[in-house]
């Protein structure tokens, strides 16, 4: 379908609206962390809670099966959201104790909730129709690859509630956050509570990587965690520019992810991911070019040239 | 505290120790024997001691115990009177890591690492508060950052670095400086400059209540990185003895018993003056208790003093030895 024409007709402009607003939200909780994502070399742990939504998923339907939540609705996020941090704080606890190290941890953790979840969803119906009711489970493919397109009024509203929250707890938590970042142990020595942060720190990540599930879905939902950090710091070496880059790079695979799957009738979540792809090549080659004309313009005219 | 120089530089008689280790021992969890065994040290305020051990000899690990980051097995250590812990919280000491540890593609400049020192305790809703900010350009520019304050910490070479890490201990207004392994990575021409800098922070941030200079702590391998500042050295190996009764040692010794972990020792001790302590500490080490796979021939421990300066009191037994291997397995 044209996008002249979706737009055109009241209702579809309006879940297509919704659907931006819920992915806005998203983007701007993944955009803000992304950086500190990049830097820490938590983009694996963001895979591991991302694929722990699955176990969530798998909860929550089982919940709506027995018609305690309803599908869509917040109570179902926060049932997703739950599992994910408790997740992410097991995952923290395991590779913490030095028990294991963190990517074993990481890989149990994913494995098992991928499992977890997969049983669950498909054991949803059955129990739906053995207590008389009928349940349709969420599609895989919406599970796996996300369904921004469906997101309604009442997920709008969460993923921006949710977001709102994310933005304020980095906002407080900035300057510390950005010692623990610069350098851990430093950090601690200086007196800044690092347990602290690193536990805030994973239930953020936790928080945007549920709603990450909805727009790109369990597969890849870490793909907007790590790729507009990585995009940002490519580009630049100034935090606010970079936070800013950050966020550009996440609104605009958004925009240009939602129009290419209205006019091509593609996938949204995986249309956002190709674009962020794509911006991160732009910018590694950008930045490659860059780097080798300064050091060209350094060395004098005769530099580069063969001898 | 400010920073203004100290009128003058000798030291008042002192009530509080800057750093005071009491027969403190130390076994890493799951290890089967101990990484420190009975330390006890004095740093008066205003002093400047050198830790000197090899690698493994638990250097680092007694630093992070004056850091409050581990608690000791048994003993107890004061800093400026506080408990380690107490004292991290007000940020008695200034710390300055190895330059390997901080995250070089984190985009941020110089000027912003120096002010993440007191910065980090600033109320969120607001911006850094002046104060912090004057104090942070002070040590920027005490420390000859100034040139390259703004300059992504990325993109500075380790001599830039290291004193963009040594403005950032000192903004918060630390009254004790401890780097941890600062000659590493760093050529001949920036250890000039370095034990410079440090001799210039030692006299210009002393404590204008007490009139002692800035108390500075240097943990080190590198005999030439603890020489280059420092009024006193002490040897660790997993042991640590001070103060003792003399005894002969002489640099071919030291050289055999550290030359193998310790860079740079036999030509730094050249023209140093050296004597040795004997001494019969007890230890209270369960590990030590235990029988440690050290032969027990009795402690030394030795002065050593270099062109006019008297690096005193220090120490190393031959029981340490063994210990130093003991250490490494344990990662200390």
């Amino acid at each position: 379908m044209r996008i002249t024409d979706y737009l055109a007709d009241p209702d579809m402009r309006a879940m297509t609206l919704d659907a931006l607003a819920a992915g806005a939200g998203v983007v701007v909780m993944c955009s803000l962390l992304s950086p500190l994502v990049v830097v820490k070399r938590l983009g694996f742990v963001g895979q591991g809670v991302s694929h722990a939504a699955f176990g969530g998923i798998g909860v929550a339907a089982i919940l709506g099966a027995l018609g305690l939540i309803s599908p869509g609705s917040p109570m179902e996020v926060a049932v997703v959201a739950a599992f994910c941090i408790l997740s992410a704080v097991v995952i923290a606890g395991l590779s913490n104790r030095r028990a294991l190290p963190e990517d074993t941890a990481i890989g149990i953790v994913l494995v098992g909730s991928m499992a977890l979840g997969a049983i669950l969803v498909q054991a949803a119906p059955r129990i739906a129709a053995a207590e008389g009711m009928t349940y349709a489970p969420r599609s895989w493919e919406s599970i796996l690859f996300g369904s921004l397109l469906a997101a309604g009024g009442t997920e709008a509203a969460t993923s921006l509630i949710l977001a709102a929250i994310v933005v304020a707890a980095v906002a407080l938590l900035r300057r510390p956050m950005l010692f623990f970042a610069f350098d851990e142990d430093s950090a601690r020595a200086f007196g800044v509570p690092t347990r602290v942060l690193r536990v805030s720190l994973m239930v953020l990540l936790a928080l945007a990587v549920v709603s990450a599930t909805r727009v790109a879905g369990v597969v890849l939902a870490t793909a907007l965690l790590v790729f507009p950090g990585a995009v940002a710091l490519r580009m630049t070496d100034r935090l606010r520019t970079a936070l800013a880059v950050s966020l550009g790079a996440g609104l605009v695979s958004l925009i240009a992810g939602v129009a290419l799957a209205i006019e091509l009738d593609w996938q949204a979540g995986p249309s956002v991911v190709l674009i962020l792809a794509a911006m991160l090549l732009g910018a590694t080659v950008i930045g490659r070019l860059r780097e080798r004309l300064s050091t060209r313009a350094a060395a004098g005219p005769a530099a580069g040239r063969p001898v | 505290m400010t920073a203004r120089p100290i009128a003058n530089p000798q030291p008042a008689p002192a009530r509080v120790a800057a750093v005071e280790v009491d027969h403190v021992c130390f076994t890493y969890p799951g290890a089967a024997s101990s990484a420190l065994s009975d330390i006890s040290l004095r740093v008066e305020p205003g002093e400047r001691l050198g830790i000197l051990g090899p690698n493994g000899g638990g250097k680092s690990t007694l630093l992070k115990l004056i850091l409050g980051l581990l608690r000791p097995s048994s003993g107890t250590i004061r800093v400026g009177g506080l408990s380690p812990e107490a004292a991290r919280k007000r940020g008695v000491i200034g710390y300055v890591p190895q330059r390997s540890g901080v995250e070089l593609a984190l985009p941020i400049s110089a000027r912003e690492v120096v002010q993440l020192a007191a910065s980090w305790r600033a109320n969120p809703f607001r911006t850094i508060p002046r104060a912090l900010a004057e104090r942070a350009e002070r040590m920027i520019e005490l420390t000859g950052v100034s040139a390259f304050a703004s300059r992504p910490a990325g993109k500075l070479s380790g001599g830039q670095l290291q004193r963009v890490l040594i403005a950032r201990a000192l903004a918060a207004d630390a009254r004790i400086l401890a780097l941890d392994e600062p000659m590493v990575g760093i050529d001949a021409a920036g250890q000039e400059q370095f034990a410079a800098l440090l001799d210039r922070l030692h006299r210009e941030l002393g404590d204008p209540e007490t009139g002692h200079p800035l108390t500075i702590l240097i943990i080190s391998h590198d005999i030439r990185a603890v020489a280059a500042g420092s009024d006193r050295v002490a040897c660790l190996s997993r042991r640590l003895h001070s103060h003792t009764s003399p005894q002969g040692l002489t640099p071919q010794v030291l050289a055999e018993l550290f030359a193998h972990d310790i860079a740079g020792l036999p030509g730094a001790l050249h023209g140093m003056h050296i004597h040795a302590h004997g001494t019969n500490e007890p230890c209270t080490d369960p590990a030590h208790a235990h029988g440690s796979n050290a032969p027990d021939s009795g402690p030394v421990s030795l002065n050593v003093s270099a062109s006019g300066r008297s690096i005193g009191g220090v120490a190393k037994d031959s029981g340490g030895v063994g210990g130093a291997g003991v250490g490494k397995g344990g990662g200390a």
